[in-house]
């Protein structure tokens, strides 16, 4: 019996996937509950599950989580789609000129390096407490592992691929278009998964400075008024967003490139 | 058999930068192929055999000398030539049939008038079934068939296959040969064909065309007199075996020559 359960729990396929996620989240929870009742007792310091689902509950029916998932939601609706095109467009420029990539590429790199969202409280200070410095902080943090991924997997496109295509008397753009590009999708959404955590990271910074609602807003006040519980909560929904989105593009980059998957 | 289909005249490619000394690849190469004919060309590895199938297709230039397919001088990549690499090349992202369509595709073919040719193809190639699959579905030989299709799918006078077998197993490879044999008969086009498996050459070839060491020349041309249509059969008999020897003789020399160098 037992052992037919582990094995059944070895397959592979969607619902013994299902069964291991939710069994492994069951045992963090009942070990996180374990902790906050028994050896933590501070609900400060840590608050159990419990309470945290019910701050969830108490956030939902006061329409405050309604409210700031408004407010992150925009942000990451309008900055997020942006700085993936915007990535993938520098990220081409950089690769069909070898003068623009010599030029910006070092200066890129730069900026790719220095850690943006220090720069969070100077953006609010420019741009004010509304939207737009939020959107360019979260445009800032997404759009550089998109263009670094872009451009790298343009230029590691198969040459064998590539030469083959011209003998058979491709112009530039048709190697390009049949060549290159549809090489470079599946890890350019490599990229956009990196940007997403970042994305995420970059909202709830920016929120944090400067802003009325959102969920770094509502995390910044429950820290400031020791409610462990609905802080804890929002931590949650940020992470079942990552999840969420990362699966998602996982998903996208198995359909688009399956023959790296075998 | 009448014209000309291939005339290489006196083809010689030095490859080399400011900082390193410049080698010699192909000197002064002459060569002759005529239309429908099918000749394979031998020789020890670095003759600069690859080269000059790259120069025919236009995929690189000749330091001097020139190319001439059907009349018309070789400056770039054209429909009247296609190539087969040794690696099958295909697309991973297409399905068979939009691979094998590729080069009509590209030459802006219609799509519908593109489709019903690949559909030939494949066909004669023995991958009917397969046509919605992907390359990484099919077992190397299968891929193999399928670059071959598709370099014949867009009808090219001159069929030029760079070591085509060489990354297949023993089996399968001796299935291939076979098969491009079928391939050809039902076509007829002018192929020139590396190898570097003699037995593969004498059995597919009109005629074996043998090129020097470094740098490679043309050391000899020797006719293959099996009539055709030839069987795997044949391989087995005592004048395949010497032409075999008489050619791998020839071979020898060079890569002796080339050692000791």
């Amino acid at each position: 019996m037992m052992r037919a359960l582990l094995a059944y729990l070895e397959r592979h396929g969607a619902v013994p996937t299902l069964v291991r996620s939710a069994i492994s989240f069951v045992v963090v929870i009942a070990l996180w509950q374990l902790i906050a009742t028994q050896f933590v007792t501070s609900s400060m310091l840590l608050a159990p599950p419990s309470e945290v689902l019910k701050a969830l509950v108490n956030e939902i029916q006061g329409g405050m989580l309604w409210k700031n998932t408004i407010a992150t939601s925009i942000s990451l609706a309008v900055a997020f789609p942006i700085s993936v095109v915007l990535g993938v467009f520098i990220g081409l420029a950089l690769c069909s000129n070898r003068l623009v990539s010599m030029m910006f590429g070092p200066m890129l790199t730069a900026l790719s390096s220095i850690p943006i969202i220090a720069l969070a409280p100077l953006f609010v200070a420019w741009l004010g407490l509304g939207y737009a410095s939020k959107f360019v902080l979260i445009g800032m943090v997404a759009v550089f592992p998109v263009i670094v991924t872009t451009e790298s997997a343009l230029r590691s496109a198969d040459a064998d691929l590539i030469e083959a295509s011209r003998a058979f008397n491709a112009s530039g753009w048709q190697v390009f278009r049949t060549v290159t590009f549809p090489y470079a999708v599946s890890f350019i959404i490599g990229g956009v998964r990196v940007a997403w955590a970042r994305a995420l990271v970059g909202v709830v910074v920016a929120e944090f400075f400067g802003s009325f609602a959102g969920y770094g807003y509502a995390i910044m006040a429950a820290g400031q008024t020791f409610d462990t519980a609905t802080l804890l909560a929002y931590v949650f929904i940020l992470g079942v967003l990552g999840l969420v989105g990362s699966l998602l593009l996982e998903y996208a980059e198995k359909r688009l490139a399956p023959w790296r998957y075998v | 058999m009448s014209g000309v289909a291939l005339e290489i005249e006196g083809v010689t490619k030095v490859f080399g930068s400011r900082k390193s000394k410049p080698v010699v690849a192909l000197e002064g190469i002459d060569l002759q192929v005529a239309e429908g004919e099918f000749v394979a060309i031998v020789g020890a590895s670095g003759s600069g055999k690859s080269t000059l199938l790259r120069i025919v297709s236009g995929l690189m230039e000749p330091t001097s000398g020139s190319a001439t397919v059907h009349g018309k001088r070789v400056t770039r990549p054209g429909t009247d030539r296609a190539m087969v690499f040794q690696r099958d090349c295909l697309l991973p992202w297409k399905s068979i049939i939009d691979n094998v369509a590729y080069g009509l595709t590209l030459a802006r073919v219609p799509a519908e008038k593109a489709r019903s040719t690949a559909q030939r193809y494949i066909d004669v190639a023995g991958l009917g079934g397969f046509e919605h699959h992907y390359p990484h579905q099919l077992s190397g030989g299968m891929r193999q068939r399928a670059n071959v299709a598709r370099a014949m799918a867009v009808d090219p006078k001159l069929l030029m296959l760079d070591e085509p077998f060489a990354a297949l197993d023993s089996q399968t490879r001796e299935i291939m040969q076979a098969e491009l044999l079928r391939i050809w008969g039902a076509t007829r086009k002018t192929v020139v064909m590396i190898t570097h498996q003699i037995d593969e050459a004498v059995f597919l070839a009109d005629r074996i065309v043998v090129f020097s060491a470094r740098p490679g020349k043309v050391k000899r041309s020797i006719p293959v007199p099996f009539p055709r249509p030839r069987a795997l059969s044949i391989k087995r008999s005592a004048e395949f075996g010497a032409i075999v020897d008489e050619v791998w003789q020839l071979i020898e020399e060079e890569v002796r020559a080339s050692l000791n160098h």
